[in-house]
């Protein structure tokens, strides 16, 4: 290529450096855990004992059985309840709409595991709520098992139908559904046959995320699950299970668990390539004038479900502050909770503090670029470090975490037992996310702008850094926030690969919730609560995106 | 000052050849417009002279300069944009004075130079403006001061009009055209309006799937288009086949929608096919009085636009044919009334049959 000087150098840099970063980091530790599922462990020869054993074992099917279940119901109640909601946001008057689409985003980030504990505390065998009703005589359901797990994947994930969905009500141009009124269709008539049809595919794209989300998840089912088999909590106990440690084992379960949701991403991309109906509107549909009961309706059940989904948050908070006395809540105000939690130690809170902002930086640093040479120059190359880089999203953390053990244990490369390790796989986890609020950015740069610098005599990497940099620099801060955030609250691959030098406040959070003191958990609960929320809500704030449009 | 001059060039995309062994010459001072349809590789070609397409064969000249191994940076290029590629995030001076920065020029003369050129746009006071406060056509002119103000070898328009309205889009070719001429500079304008063409260039290219159709002054393209192609491609013509019914050196008799037209000069032998492109105002009312040939036609419609009446008719065979007179005259034919045309067989252009 002739013309383009140092640019063609530094975007075939970007992308070799890049597709190395995640060969190394993501495809040999992921190779070393399918390598090690094939491995007889005292011979080293080729096997296939392990699936037989996994395939043969009651236990394990059903596994596989309650872990897709459990994806398909929240995938079903998930849109169930985020579909109603996305065209209220979209077309219905309702006051406090901007606060209410900027909370319902709060779900995505806010640890999934803190709700489910949410839901043990209030629900539990000992729960606040189960004990008061037990007193007056109200016997309260069973919440743990699949139960419980659906409906905290329900009220923590929904938003990724919401989004999509409330993106696509939006891009449908006035005038198709004027048409359809105009040809004599009831506005019932125009939802069933007009809208919802052209919404499909973003609410079927949301839904698959949400039932990826459910698969991988480790937090919600090591609170919930108690002894009933789960796929991830499986994993994790084959692993690193103190009695009945099996690798090969823990290697044929985790293929098994990324073949599926490969599977289901692929499906989804397909799926997706060929539909794209709604093509950013004209015209913004306008708000529908509905009689005044209906409207309340529909405002009570928005701000029902949003307020709904953030409530075990909430009250996490409020019994983070109240004294224990063995399990048993006393109604007095107190910090001792925090105090007991962090034993004179803010290491933890430092701990979680340094490794987000590091992962955080880093995983801009690295994407930024790539989201750039992803939109502006296509070539085989960058085709290539497209499709690789989705591969995190299919692959669950505590995979990942075992994967990067067993590759950076020995030989020549050792990260075990530092920050580093949590650090990479933190980035690798990541990395898409950057990538995508990065390629968004460049996709609302129009090409001309950086020819015209051109044209005028700025070099192109000149350019790039002076022109093109600054102007991402807004959207990439709000990226940069939202991995902070999800770092901060991050279990599944920490809890695998962390140290104790290293321990982070999710860790402490997991420990507390092994031991007998629920204050503890609830304060570990509350300041990670506390350390998601907020940066976001400031993003918010100080960005003005709504409509979850850094997600 | 610079001419141009492009050899052999040619670039692929995929299995497409978006630009095809092109050569061409372009003076000094000319002002030029690449014309075609989408996808006729108006755009690619243009966007090789300034750097942004790589050229896979041929060669780039600027006088005797060869031009396209240089990044596209160190050209001396100006060029105006059809999305105006204001930078938002600067002001209207800053953005004039982008090129003169990357050039290091002393700031005194960058002052003086983005007033001047601000100036020439007719913006003399908008230099502390941001570019969200401004319109559209407003940008196009700090667009076109800031490719003007680094003194370029060579202009370069890509559709630069193609966002503004109607009226301000012949107001700014107007302007476009007499900066153009008092610089002295050679330009090359990219546009697929054929009016827009002929109203702004000294001459014309027009290209097809990558290559040049015709060359020509907007005169002569329009009056003797060289093929069929550029024939209906700048403006309104009415195609009829045909079949050459007797020629000779003075005249041929061509058979065409069921009459006979006259053509001048030898057109083929007996027997031939044809195309006759019929330009609708070379068809005149008979009533007019002159005398020579005649077609008989049978009015269908009449459409009144102001300046121009243009009559809708058929011949006898039923084929549409388009008529456009000048709005003043009177017509007393009504629709379905059979009516004469008069015509000079001078001005239809015979083509072998496709």
């Amino acid at each position: 290529m002739t013309g383009f000087g140092g640019l063609t150098a530094f975007r075939t840099g970007i992308s070799l450096f890049a597709l190395a970063f995640l060969a190394l980091f993501l495809l040999y530790p992921l190779w070393m855990v399918m390598q090690a599922s094939f491995q007889d462990e005292v011979t080293g020869h080729f096997t296939l004992a392990p699936y037989l054993k996994i395939l043969s074992s009651r236990y394990y099917v059903a596994s596989l059985d309650n872990s897709l279940i459990a994806g398909a119901l929240s995938m079903v109640c998930a849109s169930a309840i985020g579909v109603p909601l996305a065209f209220c946001l979209a077309r219905v008057e309702m006051p406090g709409k901007s606060l209410l689409m900027t909370l319902a985003s709060l779900p995505l980030v806010l640890p999934s595991f803190v709700g489910a504990y949410a839901l043990v505390l209030l629900f539990g065998h000992a729960g606040v709520i189960t004990t008061a009703l037990r007193r007056i005589g109200l016997p309260v359901g069973d919440i743990y098992g699949m139960t419980g797990i659906v409906i905290v994947f329900t009220l923590t994930l929904y938003p990724y139908v919401l989004m999509p969905t409330l993106a696509g009500f939006k891009a449908i141009d006035i005038s198709v559904e004027e048409s359809a009124r105009n040809l004599g269709a009831s506005r019932w008539r125009v939802f069933r046959t007009v809208l919802l049809p052209i919404v499909v595919p973003s609410v079927l794209a949301g839904a698959l995320l949400v039932f990826i989300e459910t698969l991988e998840n480790f937090g919600v089912p090591s609170v919930l699950a108690e002894d009933r088999p789960f796929l991830s909590l499986d994993i994790f106990k084959l692993f690193a299970g103190e009695s009945d440690a099996n690798p090969a084992a823990a290697g044929a379960l985790s293929v098994f668990l990324v073949g599926i949701t490969v599977a289901v991403l692929l499906l989804q991309r397909h799926y997706l390539a060929k539909r794209r109906f709604a093509t950013g509107a004209r015209r913004t549909p306008s708000l529908i004038p509905l009689p005044r009961p209906w409207r309340l309706l529909a405002t009570a059940y928005s701000w029902g479900v949003v307020l709904l989904s953030l409530l075990p948050f909430g009250a996490v908070l409020v019994i983070s502050f109240l004294q224990f006395r063995g399990p048993v809540l006393s109604w007095q105000l107190g910090l001792g909770n925090y105090a007991t939690l962090l034993h004179g130690s803010y290491q933890p809170l430092y701990n979680t503090g340094i490794l987000a902002t590091v992962a955080a930086l880093a995983a801009t640093v690295l994407g930024a670029p790539i989201g750039y040479v992803l939109v502006r120059h296509r070539s085989k190359l960058s085709t290539a470090l497209d499709v690789v880089a989705i591969v995190p999203f299919a692959v669950s953390g505590t995979v990942l975490g075992i994967g990067m053990i067993i590759a950076f244990n020995s030989g020549w490369l050792v990260l075990t037992g530092g920050w580093l390790i949590l650090v990479l796989a933190y980035v690798v986890r990541k990395l898409p996310f950057s990538i995508r609020s990065a390629s968004a950015i460049v996709h609302q740069i129009d090409p001309s702008l950086e020819e015209a610098s051109i044209n005028l005599g700025v070099s192109p990497l000149k350019t790039f850094a002076t022109l093109t940099v600054p102007m991402m620099a807004g959207g990439l801060m709000g990226g940069m926030v939202l991995v902070w955030v999800t770092v901060a609250a991050e279990l599944s691959s920490t809890i695998v690969l962390y140290s104790s030098r290293w321990a982070t406040m999710t860790v402490l959070m997991f420990q507390a919730l092994e031991g007998t003191a629920p204050g503890q958990s609830a304060a570990a609960a509350s300041i990670l609560i506390l350390f998601t929320a907020v940066p976001l809500l400031l993003v918010y704030r100080f960005l003005r995106r709504q409509d979850g449009s850094l997600l | 000052m610079t001419a141009i001059r492009l050899d052999a060039l040619t670039r692929t995309f995929g299995t497409v050849r978006a630009v095809d062994d092109i050569s061409l010459t372009i003076e000094d001072g000319e002002f030029f417009t690449l014309l075609g349809p989408s996808g006729c590789g108006k755009t690619t070609l243009l966007r090789m002279i300034a750097g942004f397409s790589d050229v896979e064969r041929g060669s780039i000249w600027f006088d005797d300069r060869r031009i396209d191994q240089l990044p596209a940076h160190q050209r001396n290029i100006g060029m105006v944009f059809q999305n105006y590629a204001i930078f938002p995030n600067l002001t209207v001076a800053q953005n004039v004075a982008y090129g003169l920065h990357a050039r290091k020029i002393a700031r005194g003369e960058v002052d003086r130079r983005v007033a001047e050129a601000l100036a020439m746009v007719e913006l003399p006071d908008h230099g502390t403006r941001w570019p969200h406060e401004m319109s559209g056509g407003q940008l196009q002119r700090v667009a076109i001061a800031r490719s003007l103000v680094i003194k370029p070898a060579v202009l370069l328009f890509d559709e630069p009009l193609s966002n503004l309205d109607a009226q301000l889009r012949t107001h700014m070719r107007v302007e476009i055209r007499q900066l153009q001429k008092s610089l002295g500079l050679t330009a090359v304008y990219v546009t697929h309006d054929q009016e827009e063409a002929l109203a702004i260039s000294d001459r014309i290219a027009v290209l097809r799937g990558g290559r040049i159709e015709q060359v020509g002054t907007p005169e002569a393209i329009y009056r003797t288009p060289g093929t069929a192609f550029v024939g209906s491609f700048m403006g309104a013509t009415n195609m009829l086949a045909g079949m050459v019914e007797a020629s000779d050196d003075d005249t041929t008799r061509i058979t065409a929608g069921g009459a006979t037209v006259l053509v001048r000069g030898r057109q083929g032998a007996a027997g031939d096919r044809v195309l006759l492109s019929i330009r609708p105002e070379t068809l005149r009312l008979a009533a007019d009085g002159h005398d020579g040939p005649q077609l008989v036609v049978r009015l269908t419609l009449r459409e009144f636009l102001g300046p121009i009446l243009r009559l809708h008719a058929t011949l006898p065979d039923g084929t549409a044919l388009r008529v456009a007179a000048l709005g003043g005259q009177e017509v007393r034919a009504t629709p379905g009334a059979e009516m004469a045309l008069g015509y000079d067989p001078a001005q239809i252009i015979v083509y072998p049959a496709p």
